[in-house]
């Protein structure tokens, strides 16, 4: 192989990234089909997917995933030809073979272990040995568990389903086995076989599209080589081992479906030759019978000698290109993130240079039309560039059914999962971020929330739970909700713990909704037992600190009896901030105004002094502490502006509540491109980066959070992710 | 001694400039732009000598006290201090400078390895070349330059020494 390994992983990163979108796609497929959608379509979409992971898993050598999404496959290619019927139960053991592929899938990529799949694999076996559930159509809870190797016809008998096993049996003829690779065992050339001329792509080594591969699994379906035509082979002199000269004739047994073979070609490059040709005359007399592997590994030293050294230029046949244009995928094209960031930032700095030139024209000037008409399609090209990261949510669903089907085994509690607005689309980076929290908050709702079948029917409740996911876009914000509707929240016991744990003092006076974010504070946790699921140490207020680093904020809504609403509202994009610039000293400031509750010029009286350097001020009869953020950064300036002279900025925090921040005055309200410090130094505690403003300058905006906790212990700031 | 060229590989350019009365030189291929000095935005919780960041080309770039940084009398500001903007393992910073004096071509063989004596952080200087400098048209003076260690003087390393 010509692939040196970097360019070896690239491609590997490419065939993962390739894993997740068919593993997206299978599950929704299969989602469909356990919702009763068993259309055509829906099958081959599921089918195609596996076939892919199939084609690429084989091309990199990982065996296991290659065996398992084979044997998978399989029985997706007999549901899909209608030979097995799509019943409930056989989605239903499709779905856990997907979990277990997704399994393969992560071990091939080195992040898990190699899953235990003989329990799957004896599963499909039967499925495919009986054309159907073993005991077909039988609802017995424990068909799936029948190993298939021990389920003779006998068995069938003792269920007395013998009827519908024969009748299935008897349309089809051919005897479709379950693992085709076993080539010998197939019968030779039934009339009308598939003659398929088969030249790789001169690049096809050098692209890691192995030929052999493909040979290998054009032998799968039953075919075996006839000829071999070596004309293109230049000579010895000529010859570049790591080009592909030889173009293979393949004979297939004509019960091979023609989509079958044609499927064996989707990952080959366009400029190669395929001709599939269905003729009982099998036209070039065999020429080479020497088995594929050999032609390849040694293909220059045996065939140079035949080669009469004409290079005949391998032509690009049409045939390819019509196997192209059948598949009805949208074209798409892959891009590096990095570059889409770099266009982020390059069109952020237009927006600021923008905003710069109008701030220096005069007023007439700036209001002639070209200008706004500039920052128009500034803002427009901003807004496409955005797009262009975003992301349908459903990339973070999609992993929420897995999630709950191992949450029902481990708890025995019935969840349906309702999900919606899941096209709505955000920016990549917020996906990747609230994958995290929404799997705690979804181990939350079924933990904590859904009731036991038992519990449920007692209360006059379904017996099963119903977890609603959605997800939608208010604004500049995406608001996720996770929604039970289980118990809701036991107030008593929350705040019970909460005294207990010394979070709250025991004669606290707390709103319902108080009591309810208590949920969401460091270190508590009211299961009665410490479980597998939720108590592994990270709890909700993981989730709030995370949503809150992505400059969003979580809600709890509940209802005892009725179920309890988790509320994530999340801002689009990572990389501008809705933030208010506000102005302390010489210096700009920009609070993300996500953290914003109000502002407040004070009225004489309203601020009073604490201790010499600390302030409190008065708001509807509750005491709020102020900082001065130059005071908290040690920029203090000399002469200390009043506080009638200031505005007080109401901030919310997760660690303080509600603290007042007190600056000079207010510029303005805008979004900025937030530029991180660490590019060039290192992530500061108590900002979240910087900003460039239309006039150039530099603006600090304030992570309120951190600054706001690190505030209580006065000193220095501690450098935090130094060693990053 | 000027004239730019890059003949033999053993020769390289210094782009040589003041901090007080001492002559300091670093790698002209790790320097970006000299820029003048403009007031730095400041920054909360970081040691005295990074002064701040400022605004290169959209990129937010911190600011050192050059002087500061290698334990001698912070800079006083005059109309020809200046920012020698470098790039530092891909990371960028600005060294505020006194004065930046010229661009020589130096040769390798010439370079005497540091005393490794006395001063606070002797490893950011990588050695010392001796070079000729003119003082008036026609006169020229021998100068001693103290060729710095860009990558000793990263902000990154030096903070990661501090947290440790």
């Amino acid at each position: 192989m010509s692939t040196g390994n970097d360019e070896l992983d690239e491609i590997q990163a490419i065939f993962f990234e390739e894993c997740a979108e068919g593993l997206a796609v299978a599950e929704q497929g299969l989602s469909a089909m356990a919702a009763g959608d068993v259309s055509a379509d829906v099958i081959a979409g599921v089918f195609r997917a596996v076939h892919s992971i199939k084609g690429g898993s084989g091309a990199f050598g990982h065996a296991a995933l290659l065996a398992f999404s084979h044997r998978f496959e399989n029985v997706l290619d007999e549901v899909r030809a209608g030979h097995i019927a799509a019943s409930a139960e056989v989605t239903k053991v499709m779905l856990n073979a997907f979990d277990i592929l997704s399994d393969h899938v992560a071990a091939a990529q080195g992040t898990a272990a190699v899953p235990a799949d003989a329990t799957m694999l004896e599963q499909l076996d039967a499925i495919l040995e009986h054309k159907g559930m073993p005991g077909a159509a039988a609802p017995a809870p424990a068909a799936p568990a029948a190993p298939a190797s021990a389920a003779p016809v006998a068995e069938d008998d003792g269920f007395g389903f013998v009827p519908v096993a024969a009748a299935v049996d008897d349309f089809d003829p051919f005897g479709f086995e379950p693992v085709a690779i076993d080539l010998d065992d197939l019968a030779p050339a039934e009339p009308q076989a598939w003659t398929v001329r088969f030249g790789p792509s001169r690049a096809a080594l050098a692209n890691g599209s192995e030929p052999l591969l493909l040979i290998r699994e054009l032998e799968s379906l039953g075919g075996a080589i006839v000829a071999v035509d070596a004309t293109a082979l230049p000579g010895l002199r000529d010859l570049d081992p790591e080009e592909s000269y030889l173009v293979w004739t393949v004979s297939l047994p004509g019960t091979v479906a023609e989509t079958d073979i044609r499927e064996c070609f989707d990952f080959v490059a366009p400029d190669s030759v395929i001709e599939i040709t269905q003729d009982a005359v099998t036209e070039t007399p065999i020429v080479v019978e020497a088995p594929a592997a050999q032609a390849i590994e040694a293909p220059m030293l045996t065939l140079v000698e035949t080669s009469t050294a004409v290079v005949a230029p391998v032509t690009a046949t049409t045939t390819a290109a019509e196997v192209r244009t059948a598949e009805p995928a949208a074209q798409t094209i892959r891009v590096d993130l990095s570059k889409l960031d770099q266009l982020l930032n390059l069109v952020g700095e237009l927006v600021i240079r923008g905003s710069i030139l109008s701030d220096r024209l005069s007023p007439v000037d700036q209001e002639r039309v070209e200008l706004p008409e500039l920052s128009r399609l500034t803002r427009q090209i901003q807004d496409n560039v955005m797009s262009l990261r975003a992301q349908p949510i459903k990339q973070a669903f999609s992993r929420v059914p897995r999630m709950l089907r191992d949450l029902m085994a481990e708890t025995g509690k019935k969840v349906v999962l309702e999900t919606s607005g899941e096209m709505t689309e955000v920016d990549k980076g917020v996906i990747e971020k609230i994958g995290d929290p929404l799997t705690h908050m979804i181990r939350n709702a079924v933990d904590h929330g859904i009731e036991s079948t038992d519990e449920r029917i007692a209360a006059g409740k379904p017996a099963e739970g119903t977890i609603r996911l959605s997800a939608e876009q208010k604004g500049a914000r995406i608001v996720v909700r996770v929604s039970d509707d289980g118990r809701g929240i036991n107030r008593e016991r929350v705040r019970a713990k909460a005294i207990e744990k010394g979070i709250i003092s025991a004669d606290a006076q707390l709103s319902d909704e108080e009591i309810d974010s208590l949920i969401c504070a460091p270190g508590f946790s009211t299961a009665e037992t410490i479980s597998n699921i939720s108590g592994r140490g990270v709890g909700m207020d993981v989730v709030r600190s995370n949503v809150e680093a992505l400059g969003g904020r979580v809600e709890i809504h509940s209802t005892p009896g009725e179920g309890t609403t988790f509320v994530m509202a999340l801002p689009l994009t990572l990389a501008i901030l809705d933030g208010m610039i506000v102005r302390l000293g010489d210096q700009r400031y920009v609070v993300p105004l996500a953290n914003v509750i109000e502002t407040v010029r004070p009225e004489t009286g309203q601020v009073k002094p604490t201790s010499p350097t600390q302030e409190v001020i008065e708001l509807r009869g509750s005491y709020l502490p102020i900082r001065r953020v130059d005071e908290m950064f040690g920029f203090a300036a000399n002469d200390r502006r009043s506080p009638e002279e200031s505005v007080v900025i109401i901030v919310e925090s997760d660690a303080s509540g509600h603290v007042g921040l007190m600056v000079d005055t207010i510029d303005n309200r805008r979004e900025v491109v937030i530029k991180s410090l660490e590019d060039n130094l290192h992530p500061i505690r108590g900002l979240g980066g910087a900003t460039i403003l239309g006039d150039g300058s530099i603006a600090l905006i304030l992570d309120i959070d951190a600054l706001v906790a690190a505030s209580g212990n006065h000193s220095k700031f501690a450098l935090k992710g130094m060693a990053a | 001694m000027t004239t730019i060229q890059e003949t033999e590989t053993d020769e390289r350019k210094i782009v040589t400039f003041t901090l007080g009365t001492q002559m300091f030189g670093i790698d002209m291929r790790s320097l970006i732009e000299i820029r003048e000095w403009e007031e730095p935005t400041p920054l909360p919780s970081v040691p005295a000598f990074i002064k701040g960041v400022t605004n290169l080309r959209g990129s937010v770039v911190p600011v050192v006290g050059l002087s500061e940084r290698l334990g001698w009398a912070p800079s006083v500001l005059h109309p020809r201090s200046c920012i020698l903007v470098v790039s530092i393992a891909g990371r960028q910073a600005g060294f505020l400078v006194d004065e930046v004096a010229d661009i020589v071509v130096i040769n390798g063989g010439d370079i005497q390895p540091a005393p490794d004596v006395e001063v606070n952080d002797e490893s950011v200087i990588a050695g010392l070349v001796k070079i000729e400098r003119r003082t008036t048209d026609t006169e020229t003076t021998e100068a001693m330059v103290l060729l710095l260690d860009l990558d000793a003087l990263s902000l990154i390393r030096h903070l990661t020494d501090l947290a440790a």
